[in-house]
């Protein structure tokens, strides 16, 4: 992994991370990514320690040294603990995850390793626990953090590990 | 996600028609994509069309953002042996390959090489597309669309 990064931040100081970053070098999307970035977080069913979940598992997928660092305030706020972080990779250890966590985590795995329509057993289960708005809330945030993570990580200056890191949500 | 109707297509409209006020921003960003400064939308295209043979999708393959010339579209999965593609697009397509694999493989000799032609801005904006194409694609195997079109 790039631990140089590979372009340079926009001379800004918005205020805003995602504006003051390189993806504010690219004028024709930035804002469209700030108004997604907001829309995931507050215009969806999903709880934000759920939407935490998502994310995070998808960050370790994805090897986004930063991503898994970071903790959303909101998310904090709303219940999501360390406890609850360390068995994001481990959901059937001592201290399961409940089914819809489980879901959760099994759907973001699908996205990511082998994305197809999910089978009779898996869709059922997901009908069982999410309702459809749910059902696209959970997709179109892997869509979003998925392709931002990897972004992250192509743009280089990743260190090799960072602290916890809380942050709030772009706005 | 809101199922489509017996014989009716299943599109990105009907898939996020449960929560359209998140699915409109991400189709919005998809959109914004295809009329850049800093890179051609027909280089992008060929990189879409990439994603979309490495993450097997037919229907994106089917789809066309832009026109290209069909021994583009031919050659595309003969790329790095094919005389049909310049420079600068067989940097991105390289990249692309990279990206679609794990980005963190990525080296910096590939993204220099994009630089060289795009410039920093060109680079980020393409590293920001193969995440958002990868994306439709990957809801499009998920929501089993018929169709890629975003704007029906």
């Amino acid at each position: 992994m790039a631990n140089k990064a590979r372009v340079h931040s926009p001379d800004s100081d918005t205020g805003n991370l995602i504006a003051d970053s390189a993806l504010g070098l690219v004028p024709e999307t930035l804002q469209h990514y700030l108004d997604l970035t907001v829309a995931i977080w507050d215009k969806g069913p999903l709880a934000p320690a759920e939407i935490e979940l998502a994310r995070l598992r998808n960050a370790s997928h994805v090897g986004c040294v930063m991503c898994q660092a970071v903790r959303y305030d909101v998310a904090v706020e709303d219940g999501l603990t360390e406890e609850l972080v360390e068995r994001i990779n481990d959901p059937e250890g001592d201290a399961p995850l409940s089914d819809r966590q489980q879901l959760i985590l099994r759907y973001v795995d699908l996205y990511l390793l082998a994305p197809k329509v999910p089978d009779r057993e898996f869709q059922h289960a997901l009908d069982e626990l999410f309702s459809k708005q749910e059902q696209t809330h959970l997709a179109l945030l892997m869509a979003y953090f998925n392709g931002f993570s990897r972004c992250a990580v192509s743009l280089g200056g990743m260190p090799e590990r960072m602290p916890r890191m809380e942050i709030s949500v772009p706005r | 996600m809101a199922e489509a109707a017996a014989g009716q297509q299943a599109t990105f409209a009907t898939s996020i028609s449960d929560l359209p006020e998140v699915g409109q921003h991400f189709l919005a960003l998809y959109r914004s994509f295809w009329s850049l400064e800093s890179l051609p939308a027909e280089t992008l295209e060929l990189c879409r069309l990439r994603l979309a043979q490495l993450l097997e999708s037919d229907i994106a393959w089917e789809h066309e953002e832009v026109a290209l010339t069909s021994m583009q579209r031919d050659q595309l999965r003969r790329w790095p042996d094919s005389a049909v593609f310049s420079a600068a697009q067989r940097a991105c397509l390289e990249l692309t390959e990279m990206h679609a694999m794990d980005a963190r493989a990525i080296t910096d000799e590939q993204a220099d090489a994009v630089k060289a032609h795009y410039g920093e801005v060109g680079f980020v904006a393409l590293v920001q597309a193969l995440g958002v194409f990868d994306a439709t694609i990957r809801l499009g195997l998920i929501w089993g669309l018929t169709s890629m079109e975003v704007d029906q």
